[in-house]
Parts: C-alpha cells; structure tokens; sequence
C-alpha cells in the first residue's frame, strides 16, 4: 500500500498523463451487505479486484469504509460495508468491467467515476478527522459570537438604563422649576388681589 | 387588491444578495462521499434546496445535483424521508 502522498502526486501526474489518451484515473466505490460472512467478503472482494485487473487496470489505491448504515434498506439490507477504490484504467475497458460489476453475486451497489481535476485522494478516515477538528472550530466560534452578541446587549440595556435615569432626574427637575414658577405666580396674583381688595377698602 | 405598502412588505430579500457558500470558500469540486457538506442544502424530505432559497451559484449547484444523485444511489443519502 502506497503512502498517501505518494498517491497524492502519482494521481494528478496520472491525470495529465491521462489526457493524452490510453488509461485515465477512475474511482470505484463498491457496496456489499454486511451480514456478509468473511470468507464471501473475500471472494467478493477478489472477485471485484480481478474483474477490474482483468480490464488492464492498475490499483493506485484502495480504502475500506468499514461498516456503515443505509440511508433506505436496500435488498432488505439496512448496513452495509464500503469499499473505495482507484484505478487506473481505459476507458473503453472499463465500461466492459462496468458490465461484469453488474452481475457479481452479494454486491449491492457499485458506482464507477471520472475523479474531478484537482482531486485529491483522501482516505475517508483521515477526512472524517479533519471534519471533527473542523466542527470543533467551528462550534468554538459560535459560542464566541453567541458570548459578544451577549456582551453587547447587557451593554446596551445598562445603556439604555443611564439614560433613563438622567432623563427622569431632568424631568423631575423641570417639574420642581415649573411648579416654583406657578408657586410664585399664585403668591403675585394673591399679593395683587389683596392690594386692590385693600384699594377698594378705602 | 391590497395596497401597495403591504405588497412591499411581503417581498423577499432579493437573491441576488446572497452569496454562493461554495464560492466563498473556493470549492473546486463537491464529493459525493463528503456527506456533512451536503448535508445543509437538502431539506428535511431529502430533497435538494433550490438555488432561490441558498444562494448557491448555478456551477455549484449542477456539481452539488450530481454529488447528491450519487450519494443516494449509493444508499449515503436518502432519497426521501
């Protein structure tokens, strides 16, 4: 089994390679039931490698999912297992191999492709790790802007809460000149009465 | 017919807004096998989102359909719940 950087260069040095004709990188990806005996999942399995050996391919790499749920029962089977491989092969061969595929006994599904330019091939269990380190990150970061969104709001209403209050005391301030002013006037108004009542005394 | 204020305030934001979450991040190419990037653009029947409803740039989008289509035939993803 060959390093995965090795695989990493060999595979984009297939893939110009590729298009000057004969054999080009394709990737097969294999499903069988899980309640699979070991021994028939060796036979299948050797079966599958031969049938593409057989059509001139060459294994660059070979990654095995281990055991996985469906996402719908298929054949009556709810698990199953996963197999993931590269293959440099011609094309015209391949869709042949494609064909023998079809009627290999206990094999569920099996899907052939053209790898993407810039693919990288990337063994799943080493994705799923980089995923969980990525979740991670990204969980941390919306816990620190649910924190600032936070933050900002309690700033805000203790804000919102001094300005309030200032309002109040100016209001209450107003109020007390206003209701000195009225006081005054009444005293004036009072003084004027008696002196013209006083007036009308004499 | 209603006035044409409540007309303006029914209207959704324009999608020519959104941005493309594939382009943000300079996806080359989305991988059928790559469940958790799928994931978030299919609804809860397991159905592929339109584009009007995610932003998702119409090259995204064709790469996105495909890797979807792959993914269910391969019993990853459901093709309905």
């Amino acid at each position: 089994m060959p390093d995965i950087a090795d695989i990493e260069t060999s595979a984009s040095a297939k893939a110009t390679a590729d298009e000057a004709g004969e054999s080009r990188l394709y990737e097969i990806c294999i499903l069988f039931p899980l309640s699979l005996s070991q021994k028939d999942e060796q036979v299948l399995l050797k079966e599958v490698e031969t049938i593409l050996e057989e059509a001139g391919g060459r294994q660059v790499a070979r990654d095995a999912w281990g055991q996985r749920g469906l996402a719908y029962p298929i054949k009556g089977q709810t698990e199953g297992k996963y197999v993931v491989y590269h293959y440099d092969i011609d094309p015209a061969k391949l869709r042949e191999a494609d064909e023998a595929l079809r009627i290999v006994p206990n094999l569920l599904r099996h899907l052939a492709m053209k790898p993407p330019k810039g693919y990288r091939i990337v063994k799943f269990s080493e994705q799923y790790e980089e995923w969980l380190k990525n979740r991670e990150k990204e969980e941390e970061r919306r816990e620190r802007e649910r924190e600032e969104e936070l933050n900002r709001r309690v700033v805000e209403r203790a804000k919102r809460r001094v300005k309030r209050v200032e309002e109040e005391k100016e209001k209450e301030k107003e109020s007390a000149v206003t209701t000195a002013a009225k006081t005054d006037k009444a005293e004036l108004s009072e003084k004027l009465e008696k002196l013209i009542s006083d007036d009308l005394d004499i | 017919m209603p006035p044409r204020k409540q007309q303006q305030q029914q209207r959704r934001t324009d999608p020519k807004l959104k941005k493309c979450p594939f382009c943000g991040k300079g996806v080359p190419y989305i991988d059928y096998k790559d469940y958790p990037s799928m994931k978030p653009f299919t609804d809860y029947f397991g159905n592929i989102m339109k584009r009007y409803y995610t932003g998702v740039c119409l090259r995204h989008q064709k790469m996105l359909r495909t890797a979807v289509e792959r993914a269910r035939f391969m019993g990853m993803m459901a093709y309905r719940k």
